[in-house]
């Protein structure tokens, strides 16, 4: 097994040689967080951290920076041993849209969906873009992990159902 | 005068009251057998009767999609069969209340009618549990039937007679479980595949098709499939340790015979994992066929060249 | 001759969200060809509590009673990985004593986890002995857990910097006791589970999962051990008190149901051996340090091992009294959806064992819808029961 040193700086040669403009840091000494400028990189990037056995998929999580910053942020995390491999996507808040990883890691469909229907993120090629957590009745285009996620929506919601 | 008795037989005692009690006293023992086995604390012993009285309280739902006279009529029917079944059967090393030649194969042909029934209720409804239930009811019902039916008449084949009176009176102090073991363990075995209890209930596997066949039945039509459930039980039983463990002899000892046969059967429940419905017919048609034939050989070489 | 077969001869068995194999509320839908499952799904969601929102509106403190709150039986685990990302957030130094305690108890917790899972895989199957049994020697996990910490469930240890209960002689001197009667009744367990003819029937070669498999559909925990796929973070990074204590890691060849037994009863060992070890060298000290009430902005992602396999916190905060993101990933969520792949081509009464198998936890999977806490009083309750099936009647 390589040591968590030896896969860090693989990776971060790995994405750099992709683009030289993606920006990386180390936060913690097992971590590299890598900045993709270029939605069209992300692909390519996880296909190659994927070539060179560079860890498994741990889980993707969604961000939101609030309306008045006006982004999402998508956190594909990957783990090797002790390192961690996280690679960021901004999206814009209006209308996000990510390729779905499905075709290249199948056990990432639990994680695209909960991000599609927790954050409202449209996923290309999602191959069962249904709800996974949230009720059939859910009101759409209501996520409730985005930071103006108002309670208020469900309860005008569930009062249709409400006995007089 | 005569009828009247003959009423009294059927309604209350060796017939009816009595076997329906006896069925629920049988099947109290089994469950604290198997509870006491199991480490638990079990039932306490009118638990059955308070189940009975409780869901023939309760409201009967009749689902939709379900012809009604059917649903109503399966479980009557049933237990009808099983006291009938049990009115030719020793109960209680007690004589039985009437017999006939042949009797033999009409009680084994009533016990049959039950699970018949049992797979007749699961399919009448549109419920899927009860349809996967019925169909394994009866996949089994054909699995066992035949090696049980056999092991049942390798007794009378030896008493020359299809008269269970008759058989008794021939094994009286004749313990055939000590020439026929195969017979015997086939009947036993055959009983629990019967009764649908573990490993063989897989048709009324609760982890997988919650109650089976009777998944939509609830209130009095439950009650009275649950009260045919013991009738077959006991009856059953007696049947067994009549024709294999020394004919009738004395109740109190017959009593304690048909207790060491459900101690047995509890012990083989709580040892044994459930198989599935193939395992089940495989281990049916793969052995327990085979093991009764070796016996039927074995008794007709034996009759034709010892005796 | 072989024909397609018509699909009126198929039919959908439902299986929850409230049925006798699942005690928790999920919800699959198998089409069934006679006895064999010719299509898997599942739907996940319905112990939704909206935890991760929930999160986000509670201060640091707080939020480690929630979150501890996300599953019964894995309490423990989840506090810890929260609170080790927490501190790691603030860049305090846990006493190694808290630390030495934590996976003591993370251990205790493990062992009553799997003996749970032996009782209920067991009953899946139709064992009802060894469910009993099993789940009578889990009582004794339960009464020291109770010792130590007076919960038999969410134990409430961790405390944000340290924890909060000490050991002293005669627990540690009880927990011996108890390790040593779980022991002898796990060897006896083992040798059932691996020789008892009709078990070995309901469990070998069912739900195989091959190694390459495993590792595309990313299972974890002991379910991607038993087809030797050597994943465990307290080997691979060792957290808490592995770093001192470290473990071995128990691996399976055959990827089925009976694999993933010998897995989990073997890891029992390991546990017993590695809670005598931290007892008899349990470090001295502080059991707490101070924590910063605020945490200074940044973000971290803490692993753990759950009892089920890899549980992720991944943790963001902006520099206030509360935390700005909280991600938990629960193991179970990875294993459900190979459930739905190795179901296909099983008979169906081997799907409760292939549920079951994965030991999943529904409450850890579902723990972030919002669900809106209007309150309804008896009467506008019933009186909705009887509209709603009154609409349904008239349908």
């Amino acid at each position: 097994m390589m040591n968590t040193e030896l896969i860090l700086q693989t990776a971060e040669q790995i994405v750099s040689s992709w683009d030289w403009l993606t920006k990386t840091n180390r936060p913690e000494p097992h971590r590299l967080d890598v900045r993709l400028t270029k939605l069209s990189d992300l692909v390519p990037m996880i296909v190659g951290l994927r070539v060179k056995r560079l860890g498994y998929l741990g889980t993707i999580t969604g961000l939101d920076h609030g309306p008045e910053n006006g982004e999402l942020e998508v956190l594909y995390h990957f783990f090797a041993g002790q390192a961690v491999i996280t690679l960021r996507v901004s999206l814009p808040y209006e209308n996000p849209v990510l390729p779905s990883l499905c075709d290249i890691i199948p056990a990432a469909e639990p994680y695209e969906r909960e991000l599609s229907e927790m954050f409202g993120i449209t996923l290309n090629g999602l191959r069962n873009p249904e709800h996974l957590y949230l009720p059939e009745d859910w009101p759409a285009g209501v996520y409730p992990l985005r930071q103006d996620f108002d309670p208020a929506v469900l309860e005008i919601h569930n009062k249709k159902e409400l006995p007089a | 005068m005569n009828t009247i008795v003959d009423i009294l037989k059927i309604l209350i005692f060796p017939g009816g009251m009595f076997i329906l009690l006896a069925g629920m006293m049988y099947e109290w023992a089994d469950r604290k057998l198997l509870a006491m086995l199991q480490n638990r604390i079990g039932p306490r012993w009118f638990q059955q009767l308070a189940d009975v009285l409780k869901l023939l309280a309760k409201e009967e739902v009749l689902p939709s999609g379900v012809n009604a006279r059917l649903f109503i009529g399966l479980p009557i029917v049933a237990l009808a069969a099983a006291l009938t079944a049990a009115l030719y059967v020793p109960i209680m090393g007690i004589a039985p209340a009437f017999s006939f030649s042949g009797d033999l194969i009409v009680s084994i042909y009533l016990l049959s009618l039950m699970t018949l029934c049992l797979g007749l209720a699961g399919s009448n409804t549109l419920d899927r549990f009860s349809l996967l239930g019925a169909t394994r009811t009866l996949t089994q019902l054909f699995s066992y039937e035949a090696p049980f039916m056999l092991a049942l008449l390798g007794p009378a084949f030896l008493a020359g007679s299809w008269q269970i009176n008759e058989i008794t009176a021939y094994t009286d102090g004749r313990w055939l479980l000590l020439t026929q073991p195969l017979g015997f363990i086939v009947a036993l075995i055959g009983l629990m595949g019967k009764l649908e209890l573990p490993p063989f209930d897989a048709p009324e596997a609760k982890t997988e098709i919650v109650a089976g066949a009777l998944t939509e039945y609830s209130g009095r039509g439950l009650a009275i499939f649950k009260l045919g459930k013991g009738v077959e039980l006991v009856a059953g039983l007696t049947l067994v340790a009549a024709f294999y463990l020394g004919g009738v002899g004395n109740p109190l000892l017959f009593l304690l015979k048909t207790l060491g046969l459900l101690v047995i059967i509890a012990g083989i429940q709580a040892l044994l994992t459930r198989l599935r419905i193939d395992q089940t017919v495989g281990l049916w048609w793969r052995y327990g066929t085979l093991l009764v034939l070796v016996q039927w050989m074995g008794t007709i070489l034996w009759l034709r060249f010892v005796a | 001759m072989t024909t397609a077969t018509p699909l009126k001869e198929r039919f959908t068995v439902p299986i929850g969200p409230q049925h006798p194999a699942l005690k928790e509320p999920g919800h699959f839908d198998f089409e069934v060809e006679g006895e064999v499952v010719k299509s898997a799904s599942v739907r996940l969601g319905y112990a939704h509590r909206g935890i991760e929102k929930a999160v986000e509106s509670r201060n640091w403190v707080q939020n480690l009673y929630l979150l501890e709150r996300i599953c019964g039986i894995c309490s423990h685990i989840h506090a810890t990985a929260y609170c080790l990302g927490v501190e790691a957030l603030a860049g305090v130094e846990v006493p190694p004593r808290a630390q030495a305690i934590r996976t003591l108890v993370a251990e205790l917790e493990r062992i009553h986890s799997h003996l749970l899972w032996l009782g209920v895989s067991a009953h899946e199957a139709g064992f009802e002995s060894l469910f009993m049994y099993s789940w009578r020697d889990r009582e004794t996990i339960m009464d020291l857990l109770e010792g130590l910490t007076g919960n038999r469930v969410n134990y409430s240890v961790n405390v944000l910097g340290g924890i909060k209960y000490d050991l002293d002689a005669e627990q540690s001197e009880a927990i011996l006791q108890g390790l040593q009667f779980l022991e002898a009744r796990t060897h006896h367990y083992l040798e059932v589970v691996t020789t008892d003819a009709l078990f070995l029937q309901r469990t070998r070669g069912i739900a195989t999962l091959t190694r390459q498999q495993a590792e595309l559909m990313g299972v974890l925990g002991p379910t991607a051990r038993a087809s030797n796929v050597k994943r465990d973070v307290r080997v691979e990074s060792p957290y808490a008190g592995y770093q001192q204590f470290p473990l071995q890691m128990v691996v399976a060849e055959g990827g089925d149901l009976a694999a993933r037994f010998v897995v989990r009863l073997n890891e029992l060992f390991e546990s017993y051996r590695l809670i005598r070890e931290i007892l008899a060298n349990l470090p001295e000290g502080e059991l707490t340090t101070r924590m910063p009430r605020r945490i200074i902005a940044g973000e971290t992602i803490s692993r753990v091992e759950a009892p089920r396999g890899e549980l992720i916190y991944f943790i963001k905060s902006n520099g206030s009294d509360m935390p700005a993101r909280v991600k938990v990933r629960t193991p179970t969520i990875m294993n459900m959806t190979s459930v739905v792949k190795l179901a296909v081509g099983h008979q169906l009464a081997d799907i409760p064992m292939i549920v079951s198998g994965i030991d999943p936890c529904f409450s850890c999977n579902d723990r972030m819808a919002v669900i809106n806490n209007q309150a309804w009083d008896w009467e506008q309750l019933r009186q909705y029961g009887i509209e709603y099936y009154q609409r349904q009647n008239a349908e």
